[in-house]
């Protein structure tokens, strides 16, 4: 039954595209989408290991930054004499060195900054993430700073002299986004279920226990900041290459606190938070703007979300969850809190209280 | 991995521990072993630094001088997770599960150690992965068994009963796999029923040849279960022995009681 559930649901969106022609429709997923991605890869830390980066946007953009200019190619004058010229390479490439570049700047703040927890890490994040936008904007040789990169190429796929495929249109890059957002799915998914996931959980739940059973806390943490920074990684790189223009607003702090909202709002520590989280707040934006002037747009968007931390202070996904356990019975609902090890007994349990208050 | 250890050798040796925070001298240089095979207890009245013992033995505190060494190993100033992959497991005088999580995830987590899939083989969900996963759940649920709380295995580990929740933390020190096991007063909290059984569990666990080293409180249960008594008073040794040498020590009533006391007020107190 669970499984039939995800099978529809897939082939619901594979077929998007088939019969919602409206070509802004697809943009405003594919946004929608790029942004899941990077608020599943927030998930990761906040919710499985409890660490708050709020300079996560700055993965997001160095895979962004990286995928672009390795696609692009570029050169940097190291002395009068020398000058370093990079080729460009193609888009795929450029994809892999984004999640790669990310992914090192996630081991280097988790080194960083992991043993020095809590309070400490949010703060190395945002610095970080500033840091990262100072250089974006300042160093011009290789950025080109606030005047933007230009005319980045789209993913080409495709098999020399027989078949090529270059992603110009909306409904391959919708496809392109839908595939890496199932990947990164399946990622956490497998990482979150396994001994490795289990650790993570255990450092948010209790640390000192974690460590006294051979839990190696350190390591543990960077892992999850290095497979977090990646998967965020991988999400800037499908940004800039769908955008096709990527300039230093990339790293505003704004989008790390869309990106948390997505995650607290939809559940953080389950599964499907994030993409319920996701699909509202990257949806309601557009959605607003068609009825409201955008004054009035920041206050419901802002009214809606106040609402949501109230009402359901754990998130939507665990507050449904629990809803379908005392409405169904636990059949159903044990196999899901079995394996989404998020949503706290004792938190449902507030979630429900809650919630006959208001009834 | 380590070469066998006999019965009755020495495998935990602390000397001349000294543990001190500023100006307060927690421990001032003890020194005890514990054998292998062997229940060891240390007593003493609360604040003689048996906590403080326990937190630098499994690496939760830096000693500020001595050593500690385990088996053929110097453990002092390692990380609590190193001296966990060594064998020295521990559990904590204040109630500590994973309360959120399931008792059965409480067990596969404490089986940490047990298992040793990399992030490349967990993400291509490889047969290795699965059959790993098979073999620890396995291991959980034997574990779980030994300490009766099968019944509970879906409930989340912070909503059990104290007692039972008491029994969970010792069953996800043993899914680490200990060799010597220190539990910090494990029968805290329990009534005298529960403190029974708790003891008939001592001795199985001791059957499975795992050292035991005790903090308690409940005179009744160490010198029921020791084989030796460190006694500790004022961060300093004041005695060790066999239950019944402590229990007819002038210091150990003195130090318990005061002046004036009689022997059979230890075994009571």
């Amino acid at each position: 039954m669970n499984r039939w559930a995800t099978w529809l649901w897939l082939a619901f969106l594979f077929s998007i595209p088939v019969w919602m022609t409206n070509q802004y429709y697809l943009y405003i997923l594919i946004n929608a989408g790029i942004f899941i991605i990077a608020a599943m890869s927030l998930n990761l830390l906040l919710g499985y290991t409890g660490q708050l980066s709020l300079g996560h946007v700055a993965f997001f953009g160095i895979g962004a930054y990286a995928s672009a200019l390795v696609s692009l190619g570029f050169d940097l004058e190291i002395t009068d004499s020398y000058t370093f010229v990079f080729a460009p390479r193609p888009v795929w490439v450029g994809l892999l060195a984004g999640i790669l570049v990310a992914g090192f700047f996630g081991w280097l703040v988790g080194r960083i900054s992991f043993k020095i927890r809590g309070a400490y890490f949010v703060i190395v994040t945002i610095s970080f993430a500033e840091v990262v936008r100072l250089v974006a904007l300042n160093w011009i040789d290789l950025t080109e700073g606030p005047m933007a990169l230009n005319n980045i190429p789209p993913l080409t796929l495709g098999i020399p002299g027989l078949w090529e495929l270059t992603f110009w249109r909306k409904v391959p890059n919708y496809y392109l986004v839908l595939v890496t957002c199932i990947l990164s799915y399946v990622v956490i998914a497998r990482l979150v279920r396994s001994r490795l996931g289990r650790a993570m959980i255990a450092l948010r739940e209790n640390e000192p226990l974690a460590a006294s059973v051979g839990i190696d806390v350190t390591r543990s943490l960077v892992l999850a900041a290095v497979v977090s920074a990646a998967m965020a990684g991988a999400a800037g790189g499908l940004y800039t290459h769908t955008i096709r223009i990527i300039d230093p607003d990339v790293f505003l702090f704004i989008y790390t606190v869309t990106m948390v909202i997505m995650v607290i709002t939809g559940g953080k520590g389950t599964l499907a938070g994030p993409i319920v989280g996701g699909l509202i707040f990257g949806i309601l934006p557009e959605v607003l703007r068609e009825v409201a002037s955008p004054e009035v747009q920041w206050v419901m968007y802002g009214l809606i979300m106040i609402a949501i931390v109230f009402f359901l202070p754990d998130g939507i996904v665990p507050a449904l969850a629990s809803w379908w356990r005392d409405r169904f019975g636990a059949g159903g609902g044990g196999a899901e809190s079995q394996s989404e090890p998020g949503p706290g007994p004792e938190a449902s349990g507030t979630v429900t209280d809650t919630m006959g208050e208001r009834a | 991995m380590t070469r066998e250890i006999a019965a009755g050798e020495t495998v935990l040796a602390v000397e001349n521990l000294g543990v001190r925070f500023g100006g307060l001298v927690a421990l001032a240089g003890i020194s005890f072993e514990v054998r292998a095979g062997e229940v060891a207890s240390l007593i003493g009245p609360n604040g003689a630094g048996k906590t403080t013992a326990f937190n630098a033995i499994t690496g939760f505190l830096t000693p500020s001088e001595g050593a500690i060494r385990y088996r053929d190993s110097r453990i002092e100033g390692l990380r609590p997770n190193e001296i966990a992959d060594l064998g020295v497991v521990r559990t904590f005088q204040k109630t500590s599960v994973f309360a959120a999580s399931s008792v059965f995830d409480n067990l596969l987590i404490g089986l940490h150690r047990r298992g040793g899939a990399r992030l490349w083989e967990i993400l291509l969900a490889l047969p290795r992965v699965r059959a790993e996963e098979a073999r620890l759940r396995a291991e959980a649920e034997e574990i779980l068994d030994f300490v009766g709380l099968s019944a509970r295995a879906g409930e989340p580990g912070g909503a059990l009963p104290y007692g039972e929740q008491r029994l969970l933390e010792v069953a996800v020190a043993l899914a680490a796999r200990p060799s010597l096991l220190l539990l910090d007063e494990p029968v805290s909290g329990m009534n005298p029923v529960e403190t029974a059984s708790f003891m008939a569990m001592l001795g199985k666990i001791r059957a499975r040849g795992i050292t035991i080293l005790l903090v308690e409180h409940d005179m009744r249960m160490v010198m029921g279960v020791s084989d030796r008594v460190v006694v500790l008073n004022q961060g300093a040794i004041i005695a060790e022995g066999t239950p019944e040498e402590i229990q007819a020590n002038p210091e150990v009533i003195r130090a318990y009681l005061g002046h004036g006391a009689d022997r059979r007020a230890v075994g009571r107190a």
